[in-house]
């Protein structure tokens, strides 16, 4: 009888032994067979796992690791590759002025120019040098953003303060072309943002809103408190931004298809999205081209 | 590197001659890390083709491929689980359990696969997303902006490969409407979720790394892969 009951539990405790090793080495190898490809760089996590069981789950979170990694891994690349660009580019747009700057010289050390000519290209070096000296603020102000050697310090300050020191610094230029700047009424509230940088965001979009509007045009200022932001707008009744553009714009270099014609090597707005969004926040455009309401710019800020 | 591809994506309804193409040969390739917005006007598909992209619906022929998986090689059991693991749903219509409070709902999807919630990770999320003091408040204590914030909550927790979001501020008014954008954006670039944005506003396209046009079930612009 005894003899009986210990070969049966001798018997299933061998064999609850046996299931236990058989599901260990199973976990085990699935883990295993993973990550053995992740050594391969075989990124293709082909293997179907998707049961309801332990093995399932744990090879399921193997495979987020491997594209966690590979993320991270693309990222830093599109990072590098930005740079690269960004030289690129860089170099390509100061190609022109320079050229002319090199050109125009040549043409007055020549010498053999009337006053009227001499002064028409010292203007046209003039206009040069100008492009590539705000080009080269821009691109500082930039590579201390992308290097994150400036790093943003947001705190909660008063946004009126900000807005008063964005529109003082644009006003010279407004009030050449006769621009109105007004700003509609609100109450004046902290928002978390880096004063220093955000007026320098507003400062970019008031340049573009008094470029790209007729003398005597109007621009108006609003602030809207959200739930979670602050919305600060920006009007202009000019020249507006066609919508096929509107997803362009934030690029680097991007330059609107009505205005390809005026100065500028579009950094601005890139300018603006980079420092905005640093801070957790976002911008957005809506634009009538044609009509009378021209571009609007809505920054928006973080609450607290 | 692509987490999402569409090869010859088609989804007919009906029977000739009274044929309605709702996709007609879509291919799409989403990167990691990427936020795609899909803009089209209704009718246009774009709904047929995120319901597609998630494996609710079935295409009449072409393939889905999220993250190496053939969407159509897998029972439904297994499609399940794999929505339940690697897809993170943002609906028009919030579709928050009445019943759980605002943590509960968040771990919802984590808890249904049998996991326990990464409780630091969820608590991040919670904070970012404005709702850290709403912990324990019941969905209809909530406005719809912040219904709409503990679904993008949802869709995050898991970790998922991807996040599909339909018309996901269509029941709210411009104002809230920002205010959830804003949270989608910021989940985006903090933690290089791939996200597909489905709308027919192009003012909230606007937020994507890039924007597709569709028209017609077919897609009429792509845009420019960023770098």
């Amino acid at each position: 009888m005894w003899i009986i009951v210990i070969t049966v539990s001798l018997i299933a405790c061998i064999l609850t032994a046996w299931l236990c090793h058989r599901y260990v080495s199973r976990a085990v190898a699935s883990v295993e067979a993973v990550l053995e490809r992740i050594l391969a760089r075989d990124f293709s996590s082909a293997t179907l796992l998707n049961e309801d069981d332990r093995i399932s789950k744990l090879a399921h979170k193997a495979n987020r690791v491997t594209n966690m990694l590979i993320t991270e891994a693309a990222h830093a690349k599109a990072e590098k590759n930005t740079v690269q660009g960004f030289i690129s580019d860089m170099s390509h747009q100061m190609k022109t002025p320079l050229a002319g700057i090199a050109m125009y010289s040549e043409l007055l050390l020549d010498g053999n120019l009337n006053a009227e000519d001499a002064l028409e290209f010292i203007s046209r070096m003039k206009i040069s040098v100008g492009k590539l000296q705000w080009m080269m603020d821009s691109l500082i102000k930039l590579s201390h953003l992308e290097v994150g050697t400036i790093s943003l310090n947001p705190s909660l300050e008063d946004i009126g303060q900000t807005i008063s020191e964005a529109i003082i610094t644009v006003l010279a230029e407004a009030e050449r072309r006769r621009i109105e700047i007004s700003v509609s009424n609100f109450e004046d509230t902290q928002l978390l943002h880096d004063r220093k940088w955000t007026t320098e965001a507003l400062v970019n979009i008031l340049d573009n809103a008094i470029k790209y509007s007729a003398n005597n045009g109007k621009i108006t200022i609003a602030v809207e408190p959200l739930q979670y932001y602050t919305k600060i707008s920006i009007a202009d009744n000019g020249i507006g931004i066609p919508k096929s553009d509107w997803p362009q714009i934030f690029k680097r270099f991007y330059r609107g298809q009505n205005v390809k014609d005026k100065e500028g090597v579009g950094l601005g707005l890139f300018l603006v999205r980079t420092i905005v969004e640093s801070q957790g926040g976002y911008v957005l455009v809506d634009s009538n081209p044609g009509g009378t309401c021209g571009t609007v710019f809505s920054v928006f800020l973080q609450n607290c | 590197m692509p987490i999402l591809t569409t090869k010859n994506l088609t989804k007919h309804y009906g029977t000739a001659p009274n044929i309605i193409r709702a996709l007609d040969g879509v291919d799409l390739e989403v990167n990691k890390g990427e936020f795609v917005a899909v803009v089209g006007q209704s009718g246009s598909g774009k709904s047929t083709l995120l319901h597609m992209l998630g494996g609710l619906d079935t295409p009449t022929s072409g393939t889905v491929i999220v993250d190496n998986h053939e969407l159509s090689q897998m029972k439904d059991e297994e499609l399940t689980i794999f929505r339940r693991r690697n897809v993170g749903f943002v609906f028009q219509g919030y579709n928050l359990v009445p019943m759980l409070n605002v943590y509960e709902n968040i771990i919802l999807p984590i808890e249904l696969d049998g996991n326990k919630a990464d409780a630091p990770f969820v608590d991040k999320i919670i904070d970012m997303l404005g709702l850290g003091d709403r912990h324990n408040a019941m969905p209809n204590q909530l406005s719809g902006g912040q219904q709409q914030r503990v679904a993008i909550a949802r869709a995050l927790a898991a970790k998922p490969s991807i996040v599909l979001a339909d018309e996901p501020t269509g029941n709210l008014d411009t104002k809230t409407s920002q205010d959830v954008l804003g949270a989608l954006k910021m989940t985006a670039s903090q933690f290089h979720q791939t996200i597909v944005l489905i709308t027919h506003n192009e003012q909230i396209a606007q937020l994507a790394d890039r924007v597709i046009y569709i028209e017609d079930g077919k897609i009429k612009s792509r845009g420019v892969v960023p770098q």
